[in-house]
């Protein structure tokens, strides 16, 4: 049961970043690609409608892990007080940006919202990949799993490795999302901007995996079953990004990129299994699902009452996607 | 007290009671909104099918500094009051995750339809995206409700061998009883405030001479809501929570009523000043009796006074007494604005007679007050602990969070909610400004 409380925290924190993943991405990317006020307004108004409940799922995400493991949840979030304070003021400023934006026409009020919404979310896209190689790395717990998480030794090379490596990934969902659901000169110019950027995907791909590999030794050694064929599911998803964009098939495109984002999570998650929190230098211990929940009853409970809500989540979803798609309807009011 | 629990104290309260300013408003508008869309789709009630996109307009930006305010909240537990999460998490992680997967999303995906969808799906199916909203944010609300509930008053756990609490009736938790008294009343007030709002909007263009339309409909609608709604929060939910904080709260009560020494036919405390140095009530205008019978509906019973306690054991008493005169205050004043209001609307004269309309107009702030006092009540009323009987909030916050990094979010969120608020005032008085006749004016359909 433990196992399957952590494979589920897994999947919804997979499923947080490949939906929010877009439309950080499409923040972070559009004054690259939307040259003017029309185009902007067509990429913010491609996610308008699905940002907030895609961010939900980092909302569903922490009260799961409360729910599943406290100690691990007091232990990071007091540890990460005040990166993770940073991280809440982004998201707020995130949040009020893009609905602010809609209320005046004036483009001095536009333009400052929409860098607003592009450096919030391009900066929270490093930021959260700097914490997932940090949970990799491990941090310096006390003897009561507490810890202090300076800047200086979260701010390490490897952690910003990852943080530019998942500024990069998203920026590419994000193009690919654009590619798919908005037309003309911006999807054009998102489709070339994705040939381009893929290649520093890929570098980054190698080498964050191999830094993470000598890390973290001996969880490729003990999980070799666990961990290829999530390897091989990430490099075959991410060359299907770089052939479905050439071959000018967006939907899959978008939807292998989607894939490699997950399969980055799972293996990040596989990679740590059975730790939540492990302690630096690796091998040194942690806290793991055995020691930071209710015991196996609470968390059947927890699953039990997660999954059929998050099933109804999916459902509705979509149904909601399906129907906000196309034109508006020229309906007389 | 230590500077850093009295730091995380400060934000804790300095957040979550600028983030319930704005679900009192979606919580009580969300009713008015979902009508409004039915009567649209069902019909040609052009002044409705107006109304639900007016108060749409209100309600998203309610809702947007709602949800940005509102983050902070479930992260505050971990980041600030760790020891507390580490031990209760099992407990009250459950009914917070319960809150984003069955109630946030519901809210937050049926949202788009209605701020985007409104030229792509059927009226039908707007409605019911409207009811699911409404529906998600009541939701929600219950389930915040409960885990506070829950703090106030812990049914349905165990302690384990290393001391953290878990979970053993998930039931019991959902269904106590003290849990939906207080749901109640909270629903109701906000309830209270949406109804407020609505009347007083309308009273505003019935007084300025513009959307008299519209502004008839809002003053006539909002005022019988008013008056249900705020008979409901005295009687029986008001009513009914006074009862469970007599029975399980016994010190509470006292400090709300100010009452320092165990009377026989105690008396209800109108006006007064507490002194907790000289131990009684300054000045106080009294009516006999009346505590015995409102706290166990005997006027001869006897209540306990705070000096039976341990004064370790006592609340700021001075701050829960204020605010509970305030909330019961107010609370009394609504029931005479919104019977008086029903009863001219009656006579077929609330929308002309002008005293009334300025009344209702300047009412609207006060449901706000009385609804942030309530949380104070609630709130300060239980200290000193943060699990009643169990924990102490002075043993529950983040000890390797230092005191300084607490003031320094707080000055941070403190500014940060300043220029958050004036954002929201300039925004919604803009709306307000426009009215519900301009047709969707910068709007994101046209550019979708």
């Amino acid at each position: 049961m433990n196992a399957a409380a952590f494979v589920l925290l897994a999947a919804m924190i997979a499923m947080y970043v490949v939906l929010d993943g877009y439309d950080l991405g499409v923040a972070a990317v559009s004054p690259l690609v939307a040259r003017n006020g029309e185009q902007r307004a067509a990429a913010m108004a491609s996610i308008g409608p699905f940002w907030n409940g895609n961010e939900v799922w980092l909302i569903a995400a922490g009260g799961v892990l409360f729910a599943l493991f406290p100690r691990a949840y007091a232990s990071a979030f007091s540890g990460f007080y005040l990166p993770f304070t940073v991280v809440l003021w982004l998201l707020m400023f995130r949040g009020i940006a893009l609905e602010l934006r809609n209320h005046f026409t004036s483009e001095l009020w536009r333009s400052f919202w929409d860098t607003a919404f592009t450096g919030a979310s391009a900066l929270l896209a490093v930021l959260f990949g700097v914490a997932l190689g940090n949970l990799v790395r491990g941090l310096p717990l006390d003897a009561h799993g507490y810890f202090l998480g300076r800047f200086a030794f979260l701010l390490n090379p490897y952690a910003l490795a990852v943080g530019l490596f998942a500024l990069l990934a998203l920026a590419q969902h994000g193009l690919a999302f654009l590619v798919l659901r908005t037309d003309g000169e911006l999807a054009d110019r998102s489709k070339r901007l994705l040939a381009r950027l893929w290649w520093g995907v890929l570098l980054l791909y190698f080498a964050t995996t191999l830094a993470s590999l000598a890390l973290r030794s001996a969880a490729a050694i003990d999980a070799p079953l666990r961990l290829a064929p999530l390897a091989v599911l990430s490099l075959l998803a991410l060359g299907g990004v770089h052939w479905f964009t050439r071959v000018g098939k967006p939907g899959p495109a978008f939807a292998a990129s989607g894939l490699f984002l997950a399969s980055l999570v799972l293996a990040a998650a596989a990679t740590m299994y059975p730790y939540l929190l492990p302690a630096f230098p690796a091998g040194s211990g942690g806290i793991t699902i055995a020691n930071a929940g209710p015991g196996p009853g609470g968390l059947g409970l927890t699953v039990a009452l997660t999954l059929p809500g998050l099933a109804a989540v999916v459902i509705y979803s979509i149904f909601v996607i399906r129907r906000m798609r196309g034109a508006p309807r020229p309906t007389g009011d | 007290m230590e500077t850093a629990v009295v730091a995380d104290r400060i934000q804790f309260a300095f957040t979550v009671m600028f983030h319930y300013l704005f679900p009192i408003a979606t919580i009580g508008l969300a009713p008015f909104i979902a009508w409004f869309a039915w009567r649209a789709a069902r019909g040609n009630d052009e002044v409705a099918r107006r109304a639900s996109l007016f108060w749409t307009k209100i309600f998203a930006i309610n809702f947007a500094v709602g949800v940005v305010t509102g983050i902070p909240m479930e992260f505050a537990f971990g980041t600030n009051w760790a020891p507390f999460s580490a031990k209760a998490g099992a407990v009250i992680g459950q009914p917070l995750a319960m809150e984003g997967v069955y109630a946030f999303f519901l809210e937050s995906v049926f949202l788009g339809i209605m701020l985007y969808g409104r030229h792509r799906v059927s009226p039908r199916l707007y409605a019911w995206s409207a009811t699911l909203v409404g529906a998600g944010s009541w939701l929600s609300g219950f389930f915040i409700v409960a885990t506070d509930a829950w703090m106030q008053h812990p049914v349905g756990y165990r302690v384990a061998s290393d001391g953290s609490i878990r979970l053993a009736n998930i039931g019991a938790l959902l269904l106590s009883p003290f849990a939906w008294w207080q749901y109640a009343h909270v629903v109701v007030g906000a309830l209270v405030a949406g109804a407020f709002i609505v009347a007083g909007v309308g009273a505003y263009y019935l007084l300025a001479k513009r959307e008299i339309e519209d502004g008839r409909y809002y003053v006539r609608l909002g005022a019988v809501v008013a008056l249900v709604a705020s008979v409901l929060i005295i009687f029986p939910t008001g009513d009914r929570n006074s009862a469970d904080v007599t029975k399980y709260q016994p010190v509470k009560l006292a400090a709300m009523e100010g009452l320092f020494h165990s009377t026989n036919g105690a008396p209800l405390a109108i006006i007064g000043m507490p002194d907790t140095q000289r131990r009684e009530l300054i000045d106080p205008v009294v009516v006999p009796n009346v505590l015995s019978f409102l706290a166990y509906g005997n006027f001869t019973a006897n209540v306990k006074g705070l000096t039976e306690y341990a004064d370790t054991l006592w609340p700021p008493v001075a701050l829960t007494y204020y605010a509970y005169h305030v909330m019961v205050g107010l609370g009394t004043i609504f029931v005479a604005i919104a019977a008086l209001a029903v009863l001219l609307l009656w006579r077929r004269k609330l929308t002309d007679f002008r005293p009334m309309l300025w009344v209702l107009m300047l009412a609207m702030p006060f449901p706000y007050i009385a609804n942030e006092a309530g949380w104070v009540v609630s709130e300060v009323g239980r200290q000193p602990w943060v699990i009643y009987g169990i924990m102490r909030t002075a043993d529950a916050a983040s000890t390797n969070v230092a005191a300084g990094e607490t003031v320094f979010t707080l000055i941070g969120f403190a500014g940060m909610y300043f220029l958050l608020g004036l954002l929201f005032m300039l925004l919604v008085l803009r709306e307000i400004a426009l009215g519900p006749n301009v047709e969707a004016h910068a709007t994101r359909e046209a550019e979708v």
